[in-house]
């Protein structure tokens, strides 16, 4: 069989799917045929590898993809809709079974599945008090003494420069070797600030990075569990 | 080798296959239509079912030989799902070994 005809005969079986994942599928075959070409294989050799084209739509329609997307948004709907965690999964393990079984594919995978979605439901409990009560009883303090600490070290700073500036301002009253001392303690003063103030940049970009990355870390664990 | 049987395990080779690296769909192909004697075209109804169940992601990479190359990824859920399909299949193949095992000789 050549190319053209196994992908028609491919696109012919899969006709009663949406033409999004037809061509997606065409797609897939059209690459495995290129690449098969481009080792030295001829056509025929790469079609009789892949198998009877009408065998191979059977497999699509066997591992229920004509049910998936509604079987996704039907349990994604439960998820939402169900606060408690129990009857979520029991849905969502309904939805699951449901879609092999009609269309007669093995029960294996539905029963892996079913087990998948029930056991990761069992976990988010432990896992979202773990979030809430570690949040409640450590971060909060831990952030607390974090944001104080970085915003005394940008008082100081601060203060540096103001410090800086008013003995440039006061050298209008001052006068002989009062000036040098103000002019030298002005300079010292603003370097300090900015030395300082580069320092504290990095440290509050830091904080900053490490929040983030808490609370990704946070959104993970509650949403998947450990 | 029995129909029945490569059909329950495919999900678990697939996702194996993909525990160390990023592969493509003519490679995954390949390798497992050797070991397994299945046929080529099996493999990408496989993929496509653990990218809509999520765990798999694609995405295309052109390749120095020909055309550009959809890879395979395992998410995170997959590879949970992976360790316990792993440990199923192992706990299974050993309870199945000792009923069919080699003392029947």
């Amino acid at each position: 069989m050549t190319k053209e005809d196994y992908i028609s005969n491919l696109r012919r079986a899969l006709h009663t799917l949406p033409e999004a994942d037809i061509a997606d599928i065409s797609q897939d075959f059209e690459e495995h045929f290129a690449i098969g070409l481009s080792q030295g294989k001829t056509e025929h050799e790469i079609s009789a590898e892949l198998g009877d084209p009408a065998l191979v739509a059977a497999t699509y329609f066997d591992e229920g993809l004509e049910d998936i997307g509604h079987t996704m948004k039907e349990s994604a709907a439960h998820a939402a809709a169900a606060a408690a965690a129990a009857s979520s999964a029991s849905s969502a393990a309904k939805s699951y079974s449901g879609a092999p079984a009609a269309s007669g594919s093995p029960a294996a995978y539905a029963g892996n599945g079913t087990q998948q979605v029930v056991s990761t439901q069992k976990d988010l409990t432990g896992a979202r008090l773990f979030v809430i009560l570690l949040n409640i009883l450590l971060t909060w303090w831990v952030a607390i003494a974090i944001l104080s600490t970085l915003f005394s070290f940008w008082c100081i700073s601060i203060s540096l420069l103001v410090a800086g500036i008013s003995a440039f301002a006061a050298l209008a009253a001052a006068s002989g070797e009062w000036a040098a001392v103000l002019v030298l303690s002005g300079v010292a003063g603003i370097l300090l600030a900015v030395a300082t103030g580069i320092l504290n940049f990095f440290l509050s970009k830091w904080t900053v990075i490490g929040t983030k990355a808490y609370i990704k870390w946070n959104k993970k664990l509650y949403n998947e569990g450990f | 080798m029995n129909v029945q049987f490569k059909k329950g395990v495919l999900d678990l080779c697939v996702l194996s296959m993909l525990k160390e690296s990023d592969q493509y769909g003519y490679e995954l192909a390949n390798t497992l239509s050797e070991i397994i004697q299945i046929s080529d075209g099996t493999v990408y109804p496989i993929l496509r079912k653990l990218a809509t169940d999520g765990m798999v992601t694609t995405y295309l990479q052109e390749s120095q030989s020909g055309p550009s190359r959809k890879y395979y990824r395992l998410t995170g859920l997959g590879k949970k799902t992976l360790v316990s399909l792993q440990q199923e299949w192992l706990t299974f193949s050993r309870s199945v070994n000792q009923i069919v095992g080699g003392d029947a000789t």
